[in-house]
């Protein structure tokens, strides 16, 4: 690796971009050389995609310069980082499924005239994925690829396109193994030739394996740039999770005294697909307690979220057992769920928990409106729920100019104090909990804590997922950490603390040796014959 | 690099403007006038004119009145069962098929099953079987998008064809008049079938049953769980699974609630007006109920007064060629660009236009905040 | 003749001169042999025909269309009628309305609409109109209504038609004699007694003149749908037909063979403008002798219900010149034919006189003997004669 006086391909100084009063970048710097990997990580909202976006040219930064190749240049718009060389592959592919790959490359150019020259591309095309690995039939149409051809077409694409600087945001999330690592073979070829490559990823065996530097990004700061060959997995993720400890009075009272707690929840072999059909829990044993609140951390994609899907009736489980209050809920109706006593807030709750378009007192009642006395027969009974409402908002500090207003229109914390007001009402015997303050502000997130915590004084059982350690270590008696689809270890709030979580999070079960234990890719480092 | 030409674009509005949506209407309407106005005069015709004749006759005499009433009713009924559809997002266009299919199970009724009934059998009971026949037609696309998610815009679509050419074959064979000269066409209703008439206008009982299914229908959306559960799976279908409502079923009855609203159009127009059952006897009521559905906003009394309008539009537009010797195809031109200006507005209601030099913020979806 | 030209200019197309020439003498001459003529059911009053056609008082017609009066069809040979009408009489005030649905709610409001305005006679132009036209004339008695096509008649309703099967039977002969292949096509609108009748005068005319050709039809259930009307012709064309005649209301059946190189037999007015390669000729309408001839006796309150069914002789009907392609020989024996007709030697009895055979071979018409009228215009004229192709009843 040449590391010679020539300025970095890229080079980005302070870079802020606030989105309300969320801060995403706060003062990032970042530069990658021609000629290497540069591996971008950090967990889930630390800014990894909205720095990426300020250099593609998607978001102009609040403050702070982006210099290509030694060069200041200010992007007016996506076109413009292209021109500039620059190419991102995205998660979700952006191709055309009717149309060839040779037309989807050719789609969007500009000066192309009305005719497209496809056999003079499809030409190229061959040459261009001859010579870096990334063979793909240039007159396929797009829907006969597999995902990862599809991201192929992607990079060709860029490529095609003259790209230098290449991005690829978390490009290995859709792949199977060999497809993995026949990328990674890939992509070293790209840097090998000249180009520079950064990928988004939080899989520390992959960037391990496959970058030459490593930037790491936490609350939209950045922490450090470190030598791939210089570090290893321990440092990174602490580098990831920070080390800061919870001051010990913010923690949970430990109700440790309490002996032989009635089970509440108790989740025995659980296994589940994710949407893309792949295995997204592998064989998960929970249980907790009433009055007992366990926490699931673990980087995003893990399982947590079909976790909380399959608990709740959403999703099906393909084996193991969802035993609630002594009763078999096993690929209950959501309905059936709810009947036993479960309260659910949701990960995304404009998309799943509330109505948006519905004013406040249609979402108050989604839960209750079929019983008395919120209902009269057939008929709504609307003085109730009227009142029900104002009792909900107002017991729940929840800030709406009246009952008549759409919860959409309501600011995210005063939506979420509608929703775990909602769910919470009528003493719950469990509450699964997913991401409860996250995006919203820090009163809002006070109140929903100590909603919470005041169902877990009341006697209910609480599975709260989040990846914010803090409110895990704040919230939880214990805290099981998922990691690929597994419980990789469980640990008593007490004295758990950030390093040791976070190495949870990253794979890392404590022994050196038996690192990869809970890890059942092929590690790409060692694949690259694909 | 992008020239500094400032250039319009459309920006979405957080909530549809209150204000552009009640002001909308009536500013679409003023431009179509406008637009259709510089077309007439262009063809050497006086637009305020012709814009009179067609007042005068859709509204300006009892007779003119009384037709547009005539003609409202099957837009009515038919858009109210589009409207109970859309509002749960279940497009159903099928609302011709099952016009029809209301249409040829009232007419068996009074031809073959209840010939001799007196009318307070008779008339209930092809009440029922229209919309029975309606519904019948809409549960076949609900079923397929219920059980096998099958894109029910497509099923019902398809559905039409089926009903209108079902009727055909009726009319042309088994059901023909034996002495209607071997013309298609069924032979005439009993008397006891005919709906009755409103003095000595044409405007018969089916305006009753567009009132009332548009006000039961108010009800049933607005006071009762059932009409809840419809708003929810039709706002956010993902809550809707959340909360445990039950969609399927619910899929299944919306549409055939549908179908039976459409049911009874088809009902009373061979009962009300016809007093037979004949080849193409709807001119495209289903089609244009989708129209009047969205206009008048899937409200049930929004659907009332857009379907009177709309019968008012073709209605007056008759007076065009009649009394002042226009072509034809005036009218619709006008009927046209009214529903163009006003689903037009109906855009910018939701969105803004603004005029701007290309910034370095691109448009692009809203700023997600869980970037990384 | 340029009192007639100027009223129908507008629908007259550019290249249509000559032919159009000719069209207009045969116009005057109908309006002439049906005042002489005429054969209506009711009593004809002297007085009606000798009334100097200007003198009579100012009065509104209203004619009721199911086409655009440029289908250069059916609707556009009932508003040359019109034409003709207010040229010959000034003082009427004719009004119309077109593409009226032929669903009762649309029907009737148009027709109540001319009826409420003060029209003192409505034509109403398609069968689909009959119910409608009954219905509205119980609420006018003072008015007129004449229904074109339709069997149902009241105090105040009377019904128009004419023995176009005369001018068809003509055109199947010259067809008859200019197939080479011996394939002949129909497309035909409705299975009804009307359509089935003209198929046969059709095919008993090409049988006369070739007796091994056959006549195949194909059923479109519409009067007016020029793509559908096209569509059908083209089916026809590829299974060989070298001549197609048609029972429908556009001009896309002539167009359709010109494009083959093929011939066809025009209906309702004179195709060859649109298609002038391939129109051999056509029966047409000629409906202004009859409209002249009712408004007259409704000034003169001489009118009374009936059911007029007019004849070649009447100059109700007739037939198209025809065109440059058909030889000498073909064209004389055709016009010997046209003259016996408009004399009145010959007309739509002796053209279902027996021997007639249906398709089977068996014999529907003994030797000598006619089809009767009821067996004409009734619902027993549900059959084919031998030599055509095809399910009456489908």
């Amino acid at each position: 690796m040449t590391r010679d006086a020539a300025p970095p391909a890229v080079e980005m100084r302070g870079i802020t971009k606030r989105f309300g009063e969320v801060v995403a970048n706060a003062g990032v710097d970042f530069a990658a050389r021609s000629g290497e990997v540069h591996a971008l990580v950090g967990e889930n909202g630390a800014g990894k995609s909205t720095l990426m976006s300020v250099l593609t040219g998607l978001y102009r930064p609040d403050t702070g310069t982006v210099a290509i190749d030694g060069r200041p240049v200010r992007f007016r718009s996506p076109r413009d980082a292209i021109d500039a060389g620059i190419g991102m592959v995205h998660q979700h592919f952006t191709l055309v499924d009717s149309l060839t790959v040779a037309e989807n490359v050719l789609l969007g150019r500009q000066g192309q005239g009305f005719r497209l020259d496809t056999s003079t591309v499809e030409r190229e095309l061959d040459a261009l994925g001859e010579r870096h690995g990334l063979r793909v039939d240039p007159r396929a149409r797009i829907w006969q690829l597999s995902v990862g051809e599809q991201q192929r077409v992607e990079i060709l694409r860029v490529l095609h396109r003259g790209a230098r600087i290449l991005i690829l945001d978390e490009p290995t999330a859709v792949l199977t193994p060999r497809e993995a690592a026949g990328l990674a073979a890939a992509l070293r070829g790209l840097a090998d030739e000249g180009l520079c490559v950064v990928f988004i990823s939080h899989k520390l065996d992959e960037v391990l394996a496959l970058a030459d530097q490593v930037t790491v990004l936490r609350r939209g700061r950045s922490v450090g740039t470190v030598d791939a060959a210089a570090t290893d997995r321990r440092s990174l993720a602490r580098l990831m999770v920070g080390r800061e400890l919870l001051p010990e009075d913010r923690r949970l009272t430990p109700t440790a005294g309490t002996p032989a707690r009635e089970t509440v929840l108790e989740v025995v072999g659980l296994r589940a697909e994710g949407d893309r059909g792949r295995p997204a829990l592998d064989g998960v044993d929970l249980r907790v307690g009433a009055g007992e609140s366990l926490g699931i951390a673990g980087v995003a994609g893990n399982g947590q979220r079909e976790l909380a899907e399959v608990v709740t009736g959403l999703r099906r489980a393909t084996a193991g057992r969802v035993v609630i209050g002594g009763q078999d809920l096993t690929n209950r109706s959501p309905r059936a769920v709810a009947a036993a006593g479960v309260a659910h807030i949701p990960e995304d709750r404009l998309a799943t928990g509330l109505v948006g378009g519905l004013d406040l007192a249609a979402n108050a009642i989604l839960r209750g409106y079929r019983v008395r006395p919120l209902t009269r027969g057939p008929l709504l009974a609307g003085r109730a729920i009227a009142r029900f409402t104002d009792r909900l908002l107002d017991a729940n500090d929840v800030q709406a100019p009246g009952r008549s207003t759409p919860a959409g229109r309501l600011s995210g914390g005063n939506q979420q104090k509608l929703l775990l007001g909602r769910e919470l009402d009528g003493r719950p015997r469990l509450v699964v909990a997913v991401h409860p303050a996250r995006g919203v502000d820090v009163g809002a997130t006070e109140t929903i804590h100590r909603l919470l915590r005041e169902q877990r004084a009341a006697g209910a059982a609480t599975l709260l997922i989040s990846e914010d350690l803090d409110e895990l270590l704040a919230l939880s008696d214990r805290i099981a950490v998922l990691f690929e689809g597994r419980v990789v270890g469980e640990v008593e709030s007490a004295t758990a603390d950030h390093e040791q979580l976070g190495l949870l999070m990253a794979g890392v079960t404590g022994q050196p040796g038996t690192e990869r234990a809970g890890f059942d890719g092929v590690p790409i480092g060692l694949a690259a014959d694909g | 690099m992008a020239s500094a030409i400032p250039s319009p674009r459309l920006e979405r509005r957080a909530a549809p403007s209150a204000v552009a949506s009640a002001v909308v209407p009536f500013v679409a309407v003023a431009l179509a006038l406008v637009a259709g106005g510089i077309v007439l005069w262009a063809a050497g015709e006086p637009p305020v004119a012709v814009y009179r004749a067609m007042l005068d006759g859709a509204v300006g005499s009892r007779d003119g009145v009384a037709e547009t009433l005539v003609k409202t009713i099957p837009l009515l009924l038919a858009g109210l069962g589009v409207a109970v559809a859309f509002r749960m997002r279940l497009w159903n266009i099928g609302a011709e098929g099952q016009l029809y299919l209301g249409a040829v199970a009232a007419s068996g009724t009074a031809l073959y099953v209840l010939p001799d009934a007196p009318a307070a059998v008779l008339i209930p009971a092809m009440i029922l079987a229209g919309m029975a026949g309606g519904a019948v037609w809409a549960a076949v696309p609900a079923l397929l998008r219920a059980r096998l998610q099958v894109n029910e815009i497509i099923t019902s679509l398809m559905l039409n064809y089926v009903a209108i050419l079902f009727a055909e074959y009726l009319v042309h064979g088994p059901w023909r008049d034996p002495v209607g000269f071997g013309f298609p066409g069924t032979p005439r209703f009993p008397d006891a079938a005919e709906l009755p008439q409103w003095g000595t206008t044409r405007v018969h009982l089916g305006l009753a049953f567009g009132l009332a299914a548009a006000g039961i229908l108010w009800l049933v959306l607005g006071r009762t769980r059932w009409g809840y559960e419809i708003a929810v799976a039709g706002t956010n279908a993902r809550a809707a699974r959340y909360a445990g409502l039950p969609t399927a079923r619910n899929i299944l009855l919306v549409m055939a609630l549908s179908g039976a609203l459409a049911g009874l159009a088809g009902m009373s127009e061979v009962a009300g007006i016809g007093h037979q059952l004949q080849r193409s006897f709807s001119p495209g009521y289903g089609y244009t109920a989708i129209i009047v559905a969205w206009v008048g906003r899937l409200h049930p009394g929004g659907v009332a007064l857009v379907a009177f309008l709309l019968a008012g539009l073709l209605v007056g537009g008759d007076a065009l060629q009649m009394e002042l010797g226009l072509p034809a195809a005036v009218a619709p031109m006008l009927q046209g660009a009214i529903l163009f200006f006003l689903l037009g507005g109906e855009a910018l209601a939701r969105y803004r236009v603004t005029w701007r030099r290309p910034t370095p913020i691109p448009g692009g979806p809203a700023p997600v905040v869980e970037p990384g | 003749m340029g009192d007639v030209a100027a009223g129908s200019d507008r629908d007259v197309t550019s290249t249509a001169s000559a032919a159009r020439q000719s069209r207009r003498d045969l116009l005057r001459g109908a309006a002439t042999a049906s005042l002489a003529l005429a054969v209506g059911l009711g009593p004809r009053d002297a007085r009606a025909q000798d009334a100097s056609p200007a003198a009579g008082p100012p009065i509104k017609v209203a004619f009721v269309y199911v086409g655009p009066v440029g289908d250069l069809g059916w609707t556009y040979a009932h508003d040359q009628g019109r034409l003709f009408l207010s040229q010959q009489m000034p003082n009427v005030e004719t009004v119309y309305q077109e593409n009226v649905p032929e669903n009762p709610g649309d029907a009737e409001r148009v027709i109540r609409g001319f009826a409420q305005d003060g029209a003192k006679v409505v034509f109403t132009t398609s069968f689909g109109y009959m119910e409608p036209t009954i219905s509205v004339a119980e609420d006018f008695p003072d008015t007129v209504f004449v229904h074109i096509s339709g069997y149902k008649t009241a105090e105040n309703v009377g019904t128009g038609f004419g023995k176009i099967e005369e001018p068809r039977y003509v055109s199947g002969l010259i067809a008859g004699r200019m197939s080479t292949a011996n394939r002949l096509g129909y497309v035909a609108a409705f299975p009804i007694p009307e359509v089935i009748r003209g198929i046969n005068a059709f095919a008993l005319g090409v049988r006369a003149a070739n007796p091994a050709a056959t006549v195949e039809v194909i059923w479109t259930n519409t009067w007016f749908d020029p793509p559908k009307e096209r569509a059908a012709a083209e089916a026809l064309l590829d299974r060989g037909a070298d001549v197609l005649a048609q029972h429908q209301d556009s001009a896309g059946i002539a167009q359709a063979a010109q494009d083959r190189g093929r011939l066809a037999v025009g209906y309702n007015a004179d195709m060859a403008p649109l298609a002038p390669q391939a129109v051999l000729t056509g029966p047409i309408w000629t409906w202004g002798g009859f409209y002249v001839q009712t408004v007259q006796q409704v000034q003169a309150g001489s009118w009374e219900a009936g059911q007029y069914w007019g004849g070649w002789k009447d100059g109700t009907v007739d037939l198209a010149p025809i065109g440059p392609m058909v030889p000498e020989a073909v064209r004389a024996e055709a016009e010997a034919e046209i003259a016996r007709f408009k004399a009145g030697e010959k007309d739509i009895f002796t053209i279902f006189t027996g021997p007639i055979l249906d398709q089977a071979g068996a014999e529907k018409v003994p030797a000598g003997t006619a089809l009767t009228a009821e067996q004409l215009l009734g619902t027993d004229m549900n059959w084919f004669v031998q030599g055509v192709e095809g399910d009456p009843a489908p």
